[in-house]
């Protein structure tokens, strides 16, 4: 049985194509986002790890090594199971400066374009054979399942038609799917779902394999563990292994594949940020590849029992020939086809990026100026590199000719990655290590790599002492490259350690090697950008970016951080920096956009207090990984939440302000005092609170000898709020800092106020009762001579003189009677006999004693209250307050005017309006008509004593009294008393 | 730096016991599939461990 070659090419296309249907369908969202989205698509996409080594050179070393062929996926089920270790530090890195490659992570860690360029290099000579091995795996599969055995076996020079084809239909599915999402920050929704269902396929195929050929040929798998105890030869793959050393080599080299390979990579990093589906793969990738392992042993059984005669590589499609069956030879090839493809598609749009980022960009090959926009220029370099390095790879697989197993392939390309191990391990774990250092061993460990493993395989380069030396080493052909690739990481390793303590590194090599270190979560330093408000910014990356691309960089960044383009905040501003770099950081690659905005947008020079810890951005950091936290760390979180709570909480406002005037801190009786939102100031510089704060805090911070001032503060409502600031200085050297606690004191000074008042009319009252008692005496005795002398005389002149002596009497004698009842009540000296008092009643009597002045002006009094309200007051002293502000009404309302008396009833009280329709009290003078001797009326028509004896007398009898004027705000006219008394009820009075 | 403590644990003991181990994976009368089982055993203690985790633990 065989294929015919156009029957294999048919099935190439169409599985690609179903490849693009689930691309094309997943990125159209027809695929639920419950699936593309879900951690088992993640995970599944990680199985892109297991490519055509996976499926078939894993059966040489099984059938070499036994059970040794686990290792293979051990090394990165313990880097996935150990995530801590490695991953998770990365993805922290890859996440928060948005790196897509090994190789952006490198250059970000030792900030030189160098050593990406270096990596870059180097990786694309790594992964050279990885394509090989790919892409002989697919086209040895096809030429044994179309009968062809002669050119799979050929040694000569390969011009594979087939091998092209498939190399074609592969570029055209990488630009098609890898760079359709330029700009966008988000998963590539399509190439993920994708590359998930190869490892499906992948899985499903090599599990029909073994369950249909174990039924064909054992019937089942007890016949198979029968059959395994009485063969040697199936007996011997169980008994055979590496040698320790080999073996813990082999793991470690795969171990750093895990990681190192830009593949898995690029799945694990470039394609998720969420460190939750991180963990999940870390339990669930080893599941998977503990699935995709099992079905290698019986197969390879399967295979030696019916004495298969193709490589063992491709023992499940020689089982298919064997058996004339379609189903198993089709499973296989499939299986193989699926997993090359995946390999090298994510691998090529890996190295595409990286070579974009490290090569290509940092020559300035982009035009800024030009009508195509960066966006479509970068996709179009791409798009190129995709094709070059598919391209390159076929080239390599066509000059190796053939003459090297998948295993050698394999083994080339890991030892090749594993040197990069050293440098990775640098960037999470030790700060010391610099660019210096870190170059160095990469030349060398790449350098004995080629010159040992790469360039003996190529035919041309077989050194005679290379070959000595290696025979040393091990017996075996895996366990001498293995060994030479321990030495090439060896060496590689410690030229770092020594190259990095015997030179220094750089300022800038320092803080990137603090942001990468484990124990530091980042450098959070407060440093000032030379720009006002964010919408400088584009102009400012125009020139480096083109003001089309600057607008739209500098839009996703103001979304991502949810700020508008008027924000000035330098903490803001700051932030939106870093995101902008991190942001182009992915687009451009880590050098190129720490170049980019490092010219454009510079910091300030530092001076004295304008740089220093960023509060803010360290405690958004410290809350967010508060779960993180063991032990003294977490204890040490504790304390610190416990402070700031605190400080949050005091019922004093608290607002600390770096030495350059921002502001750090901005407490919660802060915000109720000043009305002042913390987020609306926090991370900004004073200039930007709103007056009067502003003012008020500039003011006390310049006050040179009082550190405590009292200041009155006019709310928008109209009202006086009163506040005492106290200035502080931090104490912490270098710190420069500043204080300032508020504290609301307006009851206080009110409580004031009314004690002055009352000490005010008290004195007033003592002073009048004194000055009552001694002209009393006197008047009384003029009074006397004046009615003797009219009585004594009959002369009409000194008559009328003696009746206008007492006229005048009387009326000092009114004045000092008014002023001994002020002084009684002012005194709080008077006997009040408080009781249910009828209001209504009370006002008809003020209104009928009133109208019995004659002479006095023509007002109508209107009674509007309810008959039957009562009120708890002293009915004479209300009798008193009634008459002298009616009395005042009068004398205010013009001829014929209207004063009316209203009610209403709030809750326990009752509160009284008194309405007339006078010119009312200017404003300025409101608050001054309840003092004593003050009067608007003409002198001698008021003693300026009745509504200060009406406040105090209502104040006797727990009632309040306040003016309201104008009344009409038209007109300005009118006057309203509002006074309010307890509610008062006659109760069981009436109970005889 | 934070490494979970279990799985530090977990490490310790594979290591101590890594030579009662593997020649009791390895021994020859037994069934093929038993090291997968040994795999199996890995995988549940880690989905275990991380199931402790929080959701965004950077």
């Amino acid at each position: 049985m065989s294929f015919s070659p156009e029957q294999t090419l048919i099935a190439i296309v169409i599985y690609l194509s179903i490849l693009f249907l689930v691309a094309y369908l997943a990125d159209r969202s027809s695929i639920s986002e419950r699936i593309t989205r879900h951690p088992a698509t993640y995970v599944l996409s990680l199985g892109v790890f297991a490519g055509a080594m996976g499926t078939n050179g894993i059966f040489n070393i099984a059938q070499r090594f036994g059970f040794s062929y686990l290792l293979y996926y051990l090394g990165v089920v313990l880097m996935f199971v150990l995530a801590t270790l490695l991953l998770l530090p990365i993805l922290r890195l890859c996440r928060i400066y948005r790196l897509a490659s090994l190789a952006d992570v490198l250059a970000f860690r030792f900030r030189s374009q160098w050593i990406g360029a270096a990596v870059t290099l180097a990786m694309c000579l790594a992964v050279m054979p990885l394509f090989a091995l790919q892409i002989q795996a697919v086209a040895d599969s096809a030429h044994f399942l179309t009968g062809d055995t002669a050119s799979a076996l050929s040694q000569g020079d390969r011009k594979d038609g087939l091998a092209l084809i498939f190399c074609i239909t592969i570029i055209a599915f990488a630009i098609l799917f890898g760079t359709r999402n330029v700009s966008s920050p988000n998963r590539n929704t399509g190439l993920v779902t994708a590359i998930a269902f190869e490892s499906l396929v992948k899985l499903a195929a090599l599990m029909v394999v073994m369950v249909v050929s174990v039924q064909q040929v054992f019937g089942d798998f007890a016949g198979l563990q029968a059959w395994l105890a009485s063969n040697s030869a199936g007996q011997q793959i169980l008994d055979s292994q590496l040698s320790g050393d080999s073996a813990r080599s082999l793991l470690l080299m795969f171990f750093a594949g895990a990681i190192c390979m830009p593949h898995i990579f690029h799945m694990a990093f470039a394609e998720n940020i969420e460190s939750q589906d991180l963990h999940v793969a870390s339990w669930g990738l080893p599941l998977y590849l503990l699935l995709l392992s099992i079905p290698i042993l019986p197969i390879l059984w399967v295979g030696i029992r019916l004495q298969q005669g193709l490589p063992v590589e491709y023992t499940a499609i020689g089982i298919g020939l064997a058996l004339d069956s379609r189903l198993i030879a089709g499973a296989a090839f499939v299986a193989g086809l699926s997993a090359a493809s995946a390999t090298i598609i994510v691998s090529t749009l890996a190295l595409a990026n990286m070579c974009l980022n490290h090569l290509v960009l940092p020559r300035r090959v982009l035009q800024i100026n030009s009508d195509q926009s960066l966006y479509a220029q970068l996709k179009w370099l791409r798009r190129s590199l995709i094709t070059v390095l598919i391209l390159a790879g076929y080239g390599f697989f066509s000059a190796l000719s053939g003459k090297h197993s998948l295993t050698h392939l394999g083994m080339i390309a890991f030892a090749g990655v594993m040197q990069f191990l050293p440098g990775l391990v640098a960037t999470a774990y030790w700060q010391r290590a610099n660019r210096i250092g870190m170059m160095s061993g990469l030349c060398v460990g790449l350098l004995i790599w080629c010159i040992a493993i790469l360039l003996p395989v190529l035919g041309e380069f077989q050194w005679a002492w290379l070959q000595g030396f290696s025979a040393h080493l091990a017996d075996t052909s895996i366990g001498r490259w293995v060994a030479l690739s321990m030495i090439a990481l060896g060496c590689n390793a410690a030229a770092i350690v020594v190259l990095s303590f015997v030179t220094q590194a750089g300022d800038d090599e320092r803080i990137a090697a603090e942001i990468c270190s484990m124990d530091e979560r980042s450098r959070m330093t407060r440093r000032t950008l030379n720009i006002s408000e964010a919408s400088e910014i584009v102009d400012r990356l125009a020139p480096a970016l083109g003001a089309k691309t600057a607008r739209s960089e500098l839009n996703r960044a103001l979304t991502q951080l949810q700020f508008d383009d008027k924000e000035s905040r330098p903490y803001a501003l700051r932030r939106l920096r870093n995101r902008i770099e991190a942001n182009l950081a992915a687009l451009l690659g880590p050098a190129v956009a720490f170049r980019i905005v490092g010219t454009q947008l510079p910091f300030e020079p530092e001076t004295e207090g304008s740089s220093g810890e960023d509060y803010a951005l360290l405690e958004r950091r410290l809350d967010r990984a508060q779960g993180q936290f063991t032990g003294l760390a977490a204890d040490l979180d504790g304390l610190r939440r416990h402070y700031r709570d605190t400080l949050q909480n005091l019922p004093v406002g608290v607002c600390s302000l770096a030495g350059d005037g921002e502001i750090l801190l901005w407490n919660t009786s802060m915000e109720s005092i000043t009305g002042i939102e913390a987020n609306r100031v926090i991370g900004s510089s004073l200039d930007a609170v709103p007056m009067p704060w502003r003012s008020i805090v500039f003011a006390c911070l310049n006050l040179q000898t009082e550190p405590v001032s009292k200041r009155e503060v006019v709310r928008e409502s109209g009202e006086s709020q009163w506040v005492s600031l106290h200035r502080a200085s931090s104490s912490t050297p270098g710190g420069g800092d500043r204080l300032i606690l508020v504290e609301d004191i307006t009851d206080l000074e009110r409580l004031q106020d009314e004690l002055l008042h009352s000490e005010r009319l008290a004195s007033i009252g003592r002073l009048a009762a004194g000055v009552a008692h001694e002209i009393g005496n006197p008047i009384t005795g003029i009074a006397c001579l004046a009615q003797n002398l009219d009585y004594e005389t009959n002369m009409d002149d000194i008559r009328e003189t003696s009746r206008d002596i007492l006229k005048q009497t009387e009326r000092v004698s009114r004045i000092v009677e008014s002023l001994v009842n002020f002084s009684h009540v002012g005194s709080g000296s008077g006997n009040l006999d408080i009781g249910p008092c009828n209001l209504a009643d009370c006002v008809d009597e003020a209104t009928h004693l009133l109208n019995l002045d004659s002479q006095a002006k023509s007002v109508q009094f209107v009674n509007n209250l309810d008959r039957e309200l009562v009120v708890e007051a002293d009915s004479q002293r209300l009798l008193q307050v009634f008459i002298n502000l009616l009395s005042n009404a009068r004398d205010a309302s013009p001829a014929r005017g209207t004063i009316t008396v209203s009610a209403l009833i709030t809750g326990a009280r009752v509160t009284i309006h008194l309405d007339d329709q006078g010119t009312g009290i200017p404003a300025e003078l409101v608050d001054k008509v309840f003092e004593p001797f003050f009067t608007t009326k003409e002198p001698g028509q008021g003693t300026g004593l009745g509504l200060s004896l009406v406040y105090s007398i209502m104040e006797d009898m727990h009632g309040t009294i306040h003016v309201s004027s104008p009344l009409d705000e038209v007109s300005a006219s009118g006057t309203r008393m509002i006074l309010s008394l307890p509610l008062g009820s006659y109760g069981d009075t009436f109970d005889v | 730096m934070y490494i979970n403590r279990a799985l530090l644990f977990i490490a310790g003991l594979l290591f101590i016991f890594y030579p009662t181990v593997d020649s009791w994976i390895l021994d020859g009368d037994t069934t093929w599939y038993r090291p997968f089982l040994l795999w199996l055993l890995v995988i549940v203690a880690t989905y275990w461990n991380q199931r402790s985790r929080l959701p965004d633990e950077l």
